[in-house]
């Protein structure tokens, strides 16, 4: 059964009219989007936390603090003790139980809720209400490149094309989904109806049972990496494949790319004999 | 212009997304072209049953969001090419769409198709009036137990209040011994209480839970099941056929029993 696991026909390339269509050159939302999920970047001694813009969470809170509260006990073991956080809230108008509500479930992995920035006035009245201090980006000085980018929600894809690895231990049920501009690493299962939309490299030390779209940004290089695959639909870049009718009796770690013929998967321990591998 | 029809029952786990999911199949196998939309965000099931879970590439919200044409969101049935699916987000709540918005697919979809079966989420918040909104006809699924029929009773008023002129009853998961037993509500009690128009009763069918764990709806299989029966003859009512309802109580109709009966009534 590995052997022919190891064979790109493993995967069934997705040749159904319509759909083969919309994964065709005239897809409209290619490159995916991967920057509309909350992030974290640490600076100095700092941890900044970046709230995505406005129209892309639709002002949806209760969803953004739930992610918010996920992410958190996804990293559980690395948040450093009674750390300081600096909200950066970019164009989001928070209401002072909103701003709250952050510091609660910040304080939930004991960190505290230190500044707030924002380009929203009524947001830096509200904070200073509640006692928390304020960065505003000086009007003035807002024409000013490096003031707009030192306040701008989505820090990473303006410095490097690629964001820091996200690293998550957790189980991904249903219906949650990470988006993330980088590589996603998992320390857990991904159960099916969830799924991760990375830029960079999916690696899941798990079963994967979900939808993993690494290189969603258009690398083809990209790889899903997995303890157990069992994917629902694994996507790379602009290839789609879908997990065999029946599926395999014994797993071993595999690795999923793209070939010629589509995105194929091996096994890992068989990895450094493919030529895709060897490419610089 | 195609029939809009929404599924719907108050109450959860009363057969709403199996009888969808076998109603589309019955009316396309008889050649109608059929569009199923699961208007249940976040807790989506219909492409689990249809087991085409991992064709689903878009869904209703990118449509909506303009991120994808709604052709190509749509998934179409592996067996039955007349057959589409329009899945649910699962990563958003049943606040993430409109009643608008799907009005909009809905009345887009008749355009193409024959029927478009809207299977409504458990409820009567926001999911469920998103479900009704495009719907001319309401299709309601109850189970013979009185929490289930309160829920329906419920459901009606609501769609009557919606201005829903056609709305009709099926009783599913029926167990005729019980019924015989007097254990179990009977059809016609049920009836009593709601007073629709009866379209159909599904027995209680132990294959139906294999039909959908294999993601294999029971009209398709080869073996005659008097469920699948059922739905086969629900769909030939929707075409407007007058069928007699399937006589359940045959094999449990014996000499005894009726004696039993009579003397009761």
């Amino acid at each position: 059964m590995t052997s022919d696991r190891s064979m790109p026909a493993a995967l069934t390339p997705e040749v159904s009219g319509e759909q083969r269509e919309g994964l065709g050159s005239e897809q409209r939302n290619f490159p995916v989007n991967t920057e509309t999920q909350i992030s974290f970047k640490a600076d100095q001694n700092q941890l900044r936390l970046y709230l995505p813009t406005l129209t892309e969470t639709q002002g949806n809170w209760s969803e953004l603090c739930q992610q918010l509260q996920h992410r958190l006990d996804a990293g559980h073991r690395f948040w450093p003790a009674q750390g300081e956080v600096e909200v950066m809230a970019g164009d989001h108008l928070l209401e002072s139980h909103q701003i709250q509500q952050l510091a609660m479930v910040l304080s939930s992995v004991d960190l505290q809720l230190r500044r707030i920035h924002t380009h929203n006035r009524q947001t830096a009245v509200a904070a200073v209400q509640v006692g928390y201090s304020v960065e505003q980006p000086d009007p003035n000085r807002l024409t000013n490149e490096s003031a707009a980018a030192e306040a701008s929600p989505s820090p990473i894809s303006s410095r490097l094309p690629y964001a820091e690895p996200l690293y998550l231990q957790t189980t991904l049920r249903s219906g949650s989904e990470i988006r993330h501009p980088g590589t996603v690493v998992i320390l857990g299962d991904l159960n099916p109806g969830s799924s991760i939309v990375a830029d960079g490299d999916i690696l899941v030390w798990g079963r994967l049972r979900g939808v993993a779209h690494a290189g969603a940004n258009g690398n083809h290089q990209c790889q899903i990496l997995a303890l157990q695959m069992e994917p629902t639909q694994l996507r790379i870049a602009d290839r789609l494949a879908r997990a065999p009718e029946t599926p395999p009796t014994q797993f071993y770690p595999e690795v999923a790319y793209i070939a010629e013929t589509g995105i194929c998967i091996s096994r890992a321990s068989d990895i450094p004999h493919t030529p895709h591998y060897q490419k610089p | 212009m195609g029939r809009i029809i929404v599924m719907t029952s108050g109450k959860g786990g009363v057969g709403k997304t199996t009888c969808t999911a076998n109603l589309g199949m019955a009316l396309a196998k008889r050649d109608y072209s059929v569009a199923l939309i699961d208007a249940d965000f976040g807790l989506r099931n219909l492409d689990l049953l249809l087991g085409l879970e991992n064709r689903v590439v878009y869904t209703a919200l990118e449509v909506l969001a303009g991120q994808c044409r709604l052709e190509q969101a749509l998934v179409k049935d592996k067996r039955m090419t007349d057959l589409v699916l329009l899945p649910a987000a699962q990563n958003r709540n049943k606040d993430a769409v409109t009643p608008e918005q799907m009005k909009q697919l809905a009345y887009a979809l008749t355009k193409k198709y024959d029927f478009v079966l809207i299977d409504c989420p458990a409820g009567i918040e926001m999911g469920f009036k998103n479900a009704i909104a495009a719907a001319e006809e309401a299709i309601v699924v109850t189970t013979p137990e009185i929490s289930a029929v309160r829920d329906a009773d419920r459901v009606i008023g609501l769609l009557e209040a919606h201005r829903i002129e056609s709305i009709r009853l099926i009783v599913n998961r029926i167990r005729p011994k019980m019924v015989q037993a007097n254990d179990m509500m009977s059809v016609s009690d049920v009836q009593e209480i709601l007073a629709i128009p009866l379209l159909g009763i599904i027995p209680d069918d132990e294959k139906v839970i294999v039909a959908t764990n294999r993601g294999e709806p029971l009209v398709l299989t080869n073996d005659v099941a008097l469920s699948g029966m059922a739905f086969n003859n629900i769909a030939q009512r929707i075409e407007g056929h007058e069928l007699d309802f399937l006589d359940l109580d045959a094999p449990y109709d014996t000499l005894l029993s009726r004696i039993r009966r009579f003397f009761r009534t």
